[in-house]
């Protein structure tokens, strides 16, 4: 997927004395987990990112890059329909069907024509993210996630090269991701109950460029471009704070629940994206009897381009351009 | 936290049923982007309402519109710079582009001419900073040199063009050759040609230029770079590719 990343490194950096009583442990972990980091010079790390904080005391780089979030997702589901799959966008789950303890479909709406359908399968999977604990009610299980929201502020120009963490424990406005044009500054940590109902709190953002002028003190000269807010579906443990929940995924098979025909995917990060879906096709494969290795490791994507090319015949319905009464462009036109 | 009460008109079409407008009032932070609303109106008043997002911060494209009949990216547009205070804001999906539904446009067109100039999405990067779409709009921030980490040659960076259609519903061309590469095309050619030595690539990308429905059918009205929101500026594109192609028939005339 080479075309869509930016592959420049990232630098950890540490800002205070707490920092540094962490690089010894954080280093230990990296090479616990064959990361190949390094500490570099405070002089080349300032002179490879000019607006970096003066003042840090230690910077370790690591193998790290930034990826666009979209076209990722094209990829993959270019490379699905390429083999095969149908990918109903814009159909929104409404129900499932049960027949007795087993799940066998789902019921859709699709939001272009309004027509709800009914579609039966050997097995539904619930990759629903955020919503994997609504519609796994829908089937009467529980699923223990938490829908956990996070605010990011993006600048209007981008400030650094390298993905910058500030090098310590995981806490918010610790990060600063450059993209394109833009750096992003992340990220807040809260428990929503609705994650389509996310208020983005102003002290969130007020915190994010705080907390991004401690590794970038330009972050202040620099106008927003945006700020947002989704929420990521963290796995909860009992007795752990949202803040604290790790990125682990895991895959609920629910006949554990006495349900039938029904298993959900969630946790996780986008960076293991690839194997929450090889852990979930392998249970798939065991419950359906079908005898198949995951080959996703080695297979190369298809160009998210192909993804709108692959279903452009599908949907098309030209009605001609809505008139532009106010517009002087369109009386230019 | 200050709200406002914004009154939106929005274009709503269905497969079979009739165009037309629908308005909605929705109460937002005075903060808050077009998108926000949009979103406001898709969770409070009608479930129905089909648009695009993804990114929220101009990355993705995918969320282009027309706001008051302008082409824009709701995403990093405030409400309060599209909002008079009373009148209402009238969202229209893109023009010169199939409707699928309400704000949806049929992007397959379009990505059919990404992929015929075949522009890769990485390109290398500038030796500086900041890097921003319009260096001059960043105060106080003087560029400077970057040195570039150890074991590494280069940097790399997305190329600026978001792919969103923008240029193509501004295009006047466009709604009058639907085969047309457009500015966003024919931008992603120039890309591709500068990022090329081969010589039946550069064949290859100068001949669809020079096509029947490249270069030459543009009438210049620069409206793609005034709408682009990442300052591509594909008219400037357009026009450097002209000035290849003739220098490239003159060369053929004297017989070099």
């Amino acid at each position: 997927m080479p075309d869509l990343l930016e592959l420049n490194d990232g630098l950890f950096v540490a800002i205070t004395e707490a920092d540094l009583v962490f690089k010894d442990r954080f280093l230990q972990g990296c090479a616990a987990c064959h990361v190949p980091a390094r500490e570099i010079s405070v002089e080349h790390a300032l002179a490879v990112e000019p607006f970096l904080n003066p003042k840090i005391l230690a910077a370790i780089q690591v193998p790290d890059g930034v990826f666009e979030p979209f076209r990722f997702c094209l990829a993959f589901l270019a490379t699905a329909q390429e083999n095969g799959a149908t990918i109903r966008t814009y159909s929104e789950v409404t129900d499932l069907l049960c027949a007795g303890k087993n799940v066998t479909g789902v019921r859709i709406r699709d939001q272009h024509t309004g027509k709800q359908e009914a579609l039966k399968v050997d097995l539904v999977v619930n990759a629903a993210g955020p919503w994997a604990g609504e519609i796994a009610a829908k089937a009467g299980v529980g699923v223990p996630e938490i829908p956990t929201a996070g605010v990011m502020v993006a600048l209007d120009c981008r400030l650094n090269n390298l993905v910058l963490n500030r090098l310590n424990k995981p806490s918010d406005g610790d990060i600063i991701v450059p993209q394109r044009a833009t750096s992003v500054i992340g990220t807040t940590s809260w428990a929503v109950e609705n994650p389509d109902l996310i208020t983005i709190p102003p002290e969130h953002v007020d915190r994010m460029i705080t907390q991004g002028q401690q590794l970038i003190p330009a972050v202040k000269k620099v106008p927003m471009r945006a700020k947002m807010a989704v929420a990521r579906p963290l796995i909860a443990r009992s007795g752990i704070a949202a803040r604290e929940l790790s990125r682990t995924f895991e895959c609920f098979d629910h006949e554990r629940d006495g349900t039938n025909g029904f298993v959900t995917i969630t946790g996780g990060k986008t960076t293991t994206a690839r194997a929450m879906a090889e852990k979930v096709s392998d249970m798939v494969c065991r419950k359906l009897d079908i005898s198949a290795e995951c080959r996703t490791r080695d297979t190369p994507l298809c160009s998210y381009r192909l993804f709108f090319q692959q279903r452009g015949s599908r949907n098309q319905s030209f009605v001609g351009a809505p008139g532009d009464r106010s517009s002087g462009r369109e009386c230019f036109r | 936290m200050n709200m406002l009460k914004v009154p939106l008109q929005i274009f709503r079409y269905k497969p079979g049923q009739t165009p037309g407008y629908d308005t909605f009032t929705v109460e937002i932070p005075a903060t808050a982007h077009v998108i926000d609303a949009i979103d406001a109106v898709w969770t409070s008043h009608d479930h129905s309402l089909a648009f695009r997002r993804a990114c929220h911060h101009s990355s993705c494209g995918s969320c282009a519109i027309r706001i008051n009949g302008l082409e824009k990216l709701p995403c990093v547009t405030r409400v309060t710079d599209v909002w008079d205070g009373r009148s209402q804001v009238r969202l229209d999906p893109l023009r010169n582009f199939p409707i699928v539904s309400d704000l949806v446009v049929d992007m397959a067109d379009f990505f059919r001419r990404m992929s015929a100039a075949d522009m890769a999405m990485i390109c290398e990067a500038e030796a500086f900073l900041p890097f921003t779409v319009d260096t001059f709009a960043v105060a106080d921030l003087e560029p400077k040199l970057v040195e570039l980490p150890e074991n590494f040659s280069r940097f790399t960076r997305f190329e600026k063009c978001i792919e969103c259609g923008i240029c193509m519903s501004a295009c006047p061309t466009m709604a009058a050759d639907e085969k047309f590469l457009g500015p966003a095309g024919l931008a992603a050619i120039h890309q591709a040609r500068k990022k090329t030595l081969d010589p039946v690539k550069v064949e290859h990308l100068l001949g669809l230029a020079d096509g029947e429905h490249g270069v030459w059918r543009c009438h210049s009205a620069f409206e793609c770079t005034e709408a682009c929101p990442q300052a591509v500026d594909p008219a400037g594109k357009i026009m450097a590719l002209r000035r290849e192609l003739i220098a490239r028939r003159f060369l053929k005339m004297l017989g070099k």
